[in-house]
């Protein structure tokens, strides 16, 4: 298991998840908007899932962060780099809970995909979406990615793929 | 809490340490088979990776967790034993798990006790294990470590049989602690026969 770093956008920071994000994540996982992100879940589902979340870093060595604004610790979203058994290949993942429209998944997105290349020498990433979630399909968009042919996933169903632009076409 | 901060407990014969994904196929492999039917499983290779994952990041929400049981001199690993409670559970657990190859030469027993002296060591006053009530394997397990059924505690979802442990003074240099310490003695020297057992 490796620790978790720390990264810091211009409005926004990048940080491990911790119990004390617990009861946010539950809400967001109670909530119609976790329908296109595998919920809804109940409260004890929603726990075991943030273990998950962190145990990612141990089992691949990269995962996702709790994002807060900079100045303020409260959880709003978790954003950054999945691949869990059934997914086809690395993500870049985003759900922003609180403050939707302001521009945050983009940014924190845009720091999880320059961490996976800069840091972990990647040299392609995806997004997966599932089919409706438009939210998520603009936010991909605006950093560039194009959507290529469909995945089916055991569970989920056929998700969009969105393949991000390569360190290259960033530099 | 990241591995390092994890203690590593030595006993006699085992090194416990904390999960890491290079342990990861023996866990998959028990957990995809008949052995883990009392555990919520079999588990296809999916659930068995997210409980592997859950495994680490529960060390890092409660700051305690299962540990990995590793043979001192070769590391091989032969299953898992330590703290657990996820969201749902009444009161915090000793669990275990020993892989199905494993099981017969006291490792669950010796591990089982190194960990909960551990936890009564570090602040905790009491345990319980979850166990169901056919998991015969288990039951004696919880038997021969002191554990006794309490039938009023709550339990998990009311298919599970409550074992209390006992307290730290009840294994505080008593006859008990003297008589799981000669069990787990004649497992690691198969010529030491005790002369009889500790009769409580």
């Amino acid at each position: 298991m490796i620790d978790i770093p720390n990264i810091n956008t211009d409005r926004l920071t990048l940080r491990a998840p911790r119990a004390e994000d617990v009861p946010a994540f539950a809400a967001f996982y109670a909530s119609d908007a976790a329908r296109f992100v595998g919920g809804p879940m109940t409260e004890a589902e929603t726990w075991r899932y943030l273990c998950q979340v962190i145990g990612h870093w141990g089992m691949r060595g990269y995962g996702r962060w709790i994002v807060t604004l900079r100045d303020d610790d409260a959880p709003i979203g978790l954003v950054g780099l999945h691949n869990p058994l059934d997914w086809p290949e690395a993500e870049v993942g985003w759900y922003i809970w609180s403050g939707i429209g302001k521009g945050y998944a983009v940014e924190a997105g845009k720091a999880a995909r320059a961490h996976a290349y800069d840091t972990l020498g990647w040299t392609t990433v995806v997004s997966m979406i599932a089919h409706g979630n438009d939210a998520s399909v603009g936010v991909a968009t605006s950093m560039g990615a194009q959507r290529e042919e469909d995945y089916q996933h055991p569970v989920y169903g056929a998700m969009g793929v969105y393949r991000h632009p390569g360190p290259e076409a960033l530099a | 809490m990241s591995s390092q901060l994890i203690p590593t407990i030595e006993t006699g014969r085992l090194s416990l340490r904390g999960p890491v994904a290079e342990d990861y196929p023996n866990f998959k492999a028990t957990f995809a088979s008949y052995r883990s039917r009392f555990m919520g499983g079999p588990l296809n290779t999916y659930e068995a990776w997210m409980l592997y994952a859950a495994e680490m990041g529960h060390w890092d929400i409660r700051g305690f967790g299962m540990w990995m049981i590793h043979d001192k001199d070769t590391d091989e690993t032969y299953g898992m034993a330590g703290g657990w409670q996820p969201a749902g559970w009444p009161e915090r657990e000793i669990a275990w798990i020993i892989w199905p190859d494993k099981a017969g030469k006291g490792f669950a027993l010796e591990a089982t006790h190194a960990v909960r002296k551990y936890y009564y060591a570090n602040g905790w006053d009491t345990a319980v294990s979850y166990l169901d009530p056919k998991n015969l394997d288990s039951v004696r397990l919880a038997e021969r470590l002191g554990a006794k059924k309490d039938a009023g505690a709550p339990s998990i979802d009311g298919s599970d049989a409550v074992y209390r442990h006992p307290s730290p003074a009840q294994l505080d240099d008593t006859q008990l602690a003297h008589g799981i310490e000669m069990e787990i003695g004649h497992y690691a020297d198969p010529q030491f026969k005790p002369k009889g057992w500790a009769l409580d």
